[in-house]
């Protein structure tokens, strides 16, 4: 065992310190995202934030209330779907990865047509003519809240704020996360998440 | 490595053990005789010595600087990932080495971390021994006085009445009624003041390390974003909502303040004569806030250098523009657009501003413009030209265009300029319109309506929990260091002997460390007068 001089041991923890300060920097990676970039198309380099976290059923950060006016212009509130799972998209008429998925998602709201499964969109940042456009030229066939100002993503500040779109929760029959896919979705992966949460018992 | 030493003590008289011990130099010497083999601890002091050494925190220094170089030439992942992707397409096999390399993500790439750790770990290593040392120089008792007091740099002696005792007694009450710090001891006094010296440079070392650390907190806790605001919409602060997002390493999306902003008008003054024709004189942004979601809104006014500050963050006013507004109906005879399209400012003396406009559902094919907005268009002989940045007669120019927009699929894209690519210019003549004017797409492809303008703003919002830090450590170095340029260690010594004759013989002397400022022999000839005339009275 060999000792140091009483200036250069402090100095050894300070510097014991720094680097642990250097890995809890590592492990929290900070996402940016843009407006006019969203998320990217992700296929050939790392973001980081990109992809699909699952939440074990004791872990799942609840939802909040969301509620509001849809493009079409009824009132939509999180708390009444309760019972069922959702499927709540983040999108734009202006995104390319929103774009990129919208068949897919369309697809799979019409294979999970009923109560057990429901599909809301949220669209940021939109004019309402565009959306309209988009959802005519998607074939969308589930509703969208009309959230010019991002107040919805605002509401998930608290528990699992989007840091980009396309990002697409998926919302267990109790009201929590589940699961949360950060750029485009594909159809063979939120189908079975869809199919993973819809069979648990609550 | 601070520039800044405690000056050694260069008086005649100076008692030994006052100098300042140099361990670090001694075990350099040892480390390097030839054929002393190091040990373990030895090794890891010579490193730790090589690492805190000047010239090392030199070369980390300029590695910082080089290493950011690519962070300037390379787009880069947090703040153009569209032009990331872009370049993985146009060079997979040279992106792939790049961004094996982390160059597309610079700062926050494990190398520069290591820089930088390696650097803030070489300055704390400098500075915070000589902290040390400085606390001890601070706490120092005054020294013995020496023997020969008349062959310092000043001197005097008198002649009193009375025991010597008394006659140091005398002294020494008058010296620590000056706050001179007195040491006695058989038939002397000897007195130190001017500690302020070593406090301030104390300070200044501290204060050092307090800007690195404020620096370092808003660096990993701050964040900047910046966000384009057309007259009457809102925002929300969360990242979906910001255009540009530039966070710190321990910044998570859920630590942005909610607060939400709506812009209800924004009014630009420009001088209207006189050679400044045309430049701005005043930009006010009316807009309503509130603190929490859902909570009431306030006024604001923000105008420039006076930003919004909500819970510690600030939004700042940083720049304006025209969004023209525009209907637009397709093929089929659906309203595909309808609202405010931001154009960017491409000169400041009449405002021209460049945009794009993106229809990418329309029917039967995608639309897409490029458009040009004249704030006060004027003929200038058969071409249109802006001569004012007011919207005085404001008009739009667009060419058209009709395919693929390229925005299903592959890399995001500006919102700010058209990817012409897969898109055929459509046969119409880009006549200029005036509000209210439409024109009809050739082939049945719609019609657009030119309905008129709205201004934007752009928004700077920031947060920096280092910054309040940092002020406060940079006044307290600039106080360290005019301390420790201005106030003068000095030391007064007083010796009395008995001269037999039942008189007292009293030796004054008088040092001062780096007399830059000068002063000290008036001081030091008051003092004499003050003791003699004290122990004259007893």
């Amino acid at each position: 065992m060999f000792r140091l001089p009483s200036t250069a041991r402090r100095a050894v923890a300070g510097a014991a310190v720094a680097a642990a300060v250097a890995l809890a920097a590592a492990a929290c990676d900070g996402g940016a995202t843009a407006q006019d970039t969203a998320v990217g198309n992700g296929s050939s380099f790392v973001a980081g934030s990109y992809g699909t976290t699952q939440y074990q059923p004791g872990s799942r950060p609840q939802a909040p209330k969301v509620s509001g006016s849809t493009l079409t212009g009824s009132r939509f509130a999180l708390s009444a779907d309760r019972g069922s799972v959702v499927v709540m998209n983040f999108w734009g008429s202006w995104c390319t990865p929103c774009r990129e998925e919208a068949p897919v998602l369309a697809q799979l709201a019409r294979n999970f047509s009923g109560p057990r499964v429901r599909f809301i969109g949220v669209d940021i940042r939109d004019d309402p003519a565009s959306a309209e456009a988009f959802m005519r030229n998607f074939r969308i066939g589930y509703p969208s809240l009309n959230d010019p100002n991002d107040a919805v993503a605002l509401d998930f500040s608290g528990t699992l704020p989007p840091v980009g779109i396309p990002t697409t929760l998926v919302i267990d029959r109790t009201g929590r996360i589940a699961a949360r896919i950060i750029g485009p979705v594909s159809y063979n992966g939120l189908k079975a998440l869809i199919k993973q949460v819809s069979a648990e018992r609550t | 490595m601070t520039g800044l030493r405690t000056p050694p003590d260069t008086g005649p008289a100076t008692p030994p053990g006052d100098d300042f011990a140099e361990p670090e130099a001694a075990a350099q010497a040892i480390a390097r005789k030839p054929g002393v083999r190091l040990g373990v601890a030895g090794w890891l002091r010579w490193g730790w010595r090589q690492l805190t050494s000047m010239r090392t925190a030199l070369v980390l220094l300029f590695l910082l600087a080089a290493g950011s170089i690519p962070g300037s030439l390379l787009p880069q992942q947090g703040t153009n990932p569209a032009a990331v992707s872009q370049y993985y397409s146009s060079h997979p096999v040279l992106a792939k080495v790049f961004g094996g390399l982390s160059l597309f993500n610079v700062f926050g790439a494990p190398w520069f971390a290591a820089i930088y750790l390696l650097l803030f770990t070489s300055l704390v290593g400098c500075v915070l021994p000589r902290t040390l040392r400085l606390v001890g120089s601070a706490r120092q008792p005054p020294p013995k006085a020496p023997r020969h007091l008349d062959k310092l740099p000043f001197s005097a002696s008198y002649a009193a009445a009375g025991e010597p005792e008394a006659a140091l007694q005398a002294a020494a009450a008058v010296l620590s009624g000056k706050r001179f710090r007195v040491r006695t001891g058989p038939g002397w006094v000897s007195a130190e003041k001017g500690y302020l010296r070593e406090v301030g440079n104390l300070l200044f070392h501290l204060a050092l390390l307090g800007c690195l650390v404020s620096i370092g907190l808003g660096g990993l806790f701050g964040y900047k974003a910046d966000r384009l605001l057309v007259t009457g919409t809102s925002f929300d602060n969360t990242i979906t909502a910001l255009d540009e997002f530039h966070p710190g390493r321990m910044v998570s999306p859920g630590d942005l303040q909610p607060f939400t902003v709506s812009l209800s008008h924004f009014s630009a003054s420009y001088v209207t004569s006189g050679p400044l024709l045309g430049q701005p004189s005043a930009f006010n942004a009316a807009i309503r806030y509130s603190d929490t979601p859902g909570g009431p809104t306030k006024p604001f006014t923000l105008s420039v250098n006076h930003p919004l500050v909500v819970d510690g963050t600030r939004v700042f006013l940083i720049g304006h523009g025209y969004a023209p507004t525009f209907r637009i109906t397709d093929g089929t005879g659906h309203v595909v657009f309808s609202g405010a399209d931001p154009f960017i400012p491409v000169e400041t003396s009449g405002l021209t501003s460049e945009g794009a406009i993106k229809v990418p559902d329309a029917q039967p094919q995608q639309l897409g413009f490029i458009g040009v907005f004249l704030p006060t268009a004027v003929d200038a002989g058969g071409q249109l030209e802006s001569r004012f940045p007011a919207p005085l007669n404001p008009m739009v120019s667009l060419v058209s265009y009709a395919g693929n927009l390229n925005m299903n699929s592959g890399p995001s894209q500006s919102v700010y300029s058209l990817n012409t690519s897969g898109l055929h210019r459509l046969p119409i003549d880009p006549r200029p319109l005036s509000v209210g004017q439409s024109m009809k797409l050739p082939g049945g492809l719609g019609t657009l309506t030119y309905t008129g303008y709205q201004q934007w703003v752009s928004l700077a919002i920031t947060y920096d929990p280092g910054q309040l830090p940092a002020l406060v450590s940079g006044i307290a170095v600039l106080a360290g260091l005019l301390l420790s340029f201005f106030v003068r260690r000095r030391r007064v010594f007083v010796r009395a002997e008995a001269t037999g004759s039942g008189e007292t013989a009293v030796e004054v002397g008088g040092l001062t460390r780096s007399d830059a400022a000068g002063g000290f022999e008036d001081e030091f000839s008051s003092l004499v007068a003050d003791v003699s005339g004290q122990a004259a009275k007893e």
